[in-house]
């Protein structure tokens, strides 16, 4: 594969710039895309790059069609993704409910953007449900949360490995902040830091005579009986469950002693880690829980932090009315801890707003 | 008032190559030498977000600034480009104006919607950072700048951030400069944090330095 990159370089950049670049290193063949605040720059960045690398772009009428476009060109061997926000998010998940019945390896980056409808095109977290839990029936996709631009350029390259890997529709959740902040990180090629690109590879028309020399390629989204239907749901989960402890990513940090465990994911898990810091220096013990993957969530390894603690309770921190609470709330059921919240759907949280709440109620 | 002619400057520029950063503190620099000075957001892709965050405490410091505030925005949403009327008329304003123009090539067009930009002798500025990979190479800043078009002289503003070091500053603008020698565009000055105020010897630069301080973190873009 052409080098991108060259030797690893330090870069000033926005967080869509980057998410453009990382495809790129990644191997990516072509975006399908539909305008929207705050993922364009994305578009802009790949169109920009695109024809110096001979890789491919199409704006589609909606983002329906960017979904299915980029389900198409997958079946193909190619590499594509498409990324979007908000109301855009809602459009795909018809697409991406294919991708999640077809095994398709479709990688999808969702910058969040304050809801309900097209509520602001500046930020939020309020997109998680619909990222994780998204699809009508019960289809499976792998959703890693970031918190940096380096986490950005970082899982994309993974996200891409992931969805070629295990055939299921992959998803990196960014935020408005995450697009257009700007802040340094590195560029690299990823076999330099050890990282094989998963090839692409088609899924159909691949060769061979049917009945002679392969079996069929079924990818099918649907089906004439309810017992196939259900054999094959059974199935899928199986197979999830069976890979999700090889996805699951999460960061724990001075949970042993913490009274208190703060839980938050994606651009907040920044400031709960200052507000942390600050908390101990204040000699208030406090620790810090941060799940990757939103989906498969690190349901085990939370119980597990919060068994080993002394923390007699949790504060979930999240720019958004409960939507990470709910996740916690599911996967950690029966246990005891209290659970406290710090809701401020589509709006930043800073360290200072952590820290009061955590004052307030121990 | 203004002692001498009206000065009159836009800079353009790479989406975050620092446009807003060297805007603000160049009218403040004119605003400290007792000149009545116009700071104008010049963003018409995302009109609301650039300066608003921090317009209140650029006027506490004296500046007339025309940008968006929070009440202005009700009920446009998001909408296409739009061209404040204020902004469009800025050069109506006494004393000194500097342009903001936000969205990268296409934003530098925009100027063509000033009402009497063109007879103003506007002095267009394109802020360079050599670690923004779009702009980091020779080759590439000459690319990107012709896209530009007019434009008068150049500010290197090369840093990374936080993690900033002289070396970067140092090896980033000796190459902005061979790019501006190449395609004969002075380069107006060199933009550095004031924080490595100690570490710079300004005399080492062929160019004048300006120490900056950052305000665009307050507003988070």
């Amino acid at each position: 594969m052409e080098k991108i990159i060259g030797e690893p370089k330090k870069a000033f950049m926005t967080g869509n710039e980057t998410i453009a670049w990382a495809c790129l290193a990644a191997g990516a063949d072509i975006m399908f895309g539909y305008p929207i605040t705050p993922q364009n720059e994305v578009m802009h960045y790949w169109t920009r790059l695109a024809p110096k690398y001979n890789k491919g772009f199409l704006q589609t009428e909606d983002e329906l069609s960017a979904g299915f476009t980029t389900c198409g060109a997958v079946q193909a061997g190619k590499k594509a993704f498409t990324a979007t926000a908000g109301p855009g998010n809602v459009l795909m998940q018809e697409p991406f409910g294919m991708a999640e019945a077809m095994r398709l390896p479709v990688l999808a980056i969702i910058q969040q953007r304050g809801g309900p409808s097209s509520g602001t095109v500046i930020y939020s977290q309020q997109e998680v449900t619909l990222t994780t839990f998204g699809g009508n029936g019960e289809g499976h996709r792998i959703v890693y949360s970031t918190a940096t631009h380096q986490e950005l350029y970082d899982y994309v390259i993974k996200g891409f490995n992931t969805a070629w890997k295990y055939r299921f529709p992959t998803f990196v959740l960014g935020d408005g902040y995450q697009a257009k902040m700007r802040e340094p990180l590195e560029m690299y090629e990823p076999l330099d830091k050890g990282i094989e690109l998963v090839e692409a590879y088609p899924l159909i028309g691949v060769p061979g005579q049917i009945g002679v020399d392969r079996e069929p390629q079924h990818l099918c989204n649907i089906y004439s009986l309810e017992e196939e239907l259900y054999d094959v749901v059974m199935q899928m989960s199986e197979e999830y469950e069976s890979i999700s402890p090889d996805i699951i990513e999460f960061q724990a940090k001075d949970c042993e002693d913490a009274e208190i465990i703060i839980i938050s994911h994606g651009v907040v898990s920044r400031v709960a880690d200052d507000a942390v810091k600050i908390l101990r220096a204040q000699g208030i013990k406090a620790g810090y829980f941060r799940p990757i993957t939103l989906r498969p969530f690190p349901r085990q390894q939370l119980k597990d932090v919060i068994a080993n603690s002394s923390a007699k309770q949790i504060l979930i921190a999240e720019s958004a009315y409960g939507q990470l609470e709910r996740l916690v709330k599911q996967e950690i059921y029966g246990e005891t801890v209290k659970i406290n919240n710090l809701f401020m759907p589509g709006v930043g949280i800073i360290d200072f707003d952590i820290i009061n709440k955590v004052k307030s109620i121990i | 008032m203004n002692q001498d002619a009206r000065i009159i400057e836009a800079y353009v520029g790479e989406y975050a190559s620092g446009k807003s950063e060297i805007a603000i503190n160049r009218a403040l620099e004119l605003q400290r030498m007792q000149r009545k000075v116009t700071l104008v957001d010049l963003d018409i892709v995302e009109p609301f977000y650039t300066l608003r965050p921090i317009k209140e405490s650029l006027e506490k410091e004296g500046l007339n600034v025309i940008a968006y505030s929070r009440s202005d925005s009700f009920g446009l949403g998001e909408t296409g480009a739009m061209l404040n009327p204020q902004a469009r008329w800025a050069l109506r304003n006494e004393g000194d104006v500097i342009f903001d123009v936000g969205y990268g090539i296409h934003g530098a067009k925009t100027l063509n919607l000033i009402e009497e930009a063109a007879q103003s002798g506007i002095t267009v500025l394109a802020v360079i950072n050599y670690m923004r990979p779009m702009t980091g190479s020779v080759k590439l800043i000459k690319e990107y700048i012709k896209e530009l078009g007019i434009v008068h002289a150049i500010v290197a503003n090369t840093h990374l951030g936080d993690e900033t070091t002289l070396d970067i500053i140092i090896k980033g603008n000796l190459e902005i400069f061979e790019a501006a020698r190449q395609i004969e565009i002075p380069v107006a000055y060199i933009a550095i944090e004031e924080k490595h105020k100690e570490s710079v010897n300004k005399e080492e630069f062929i160019v004048p330095v300006k120490f900056i301080r950052r305000y665009m973190p307050a507003a988070i873009w």
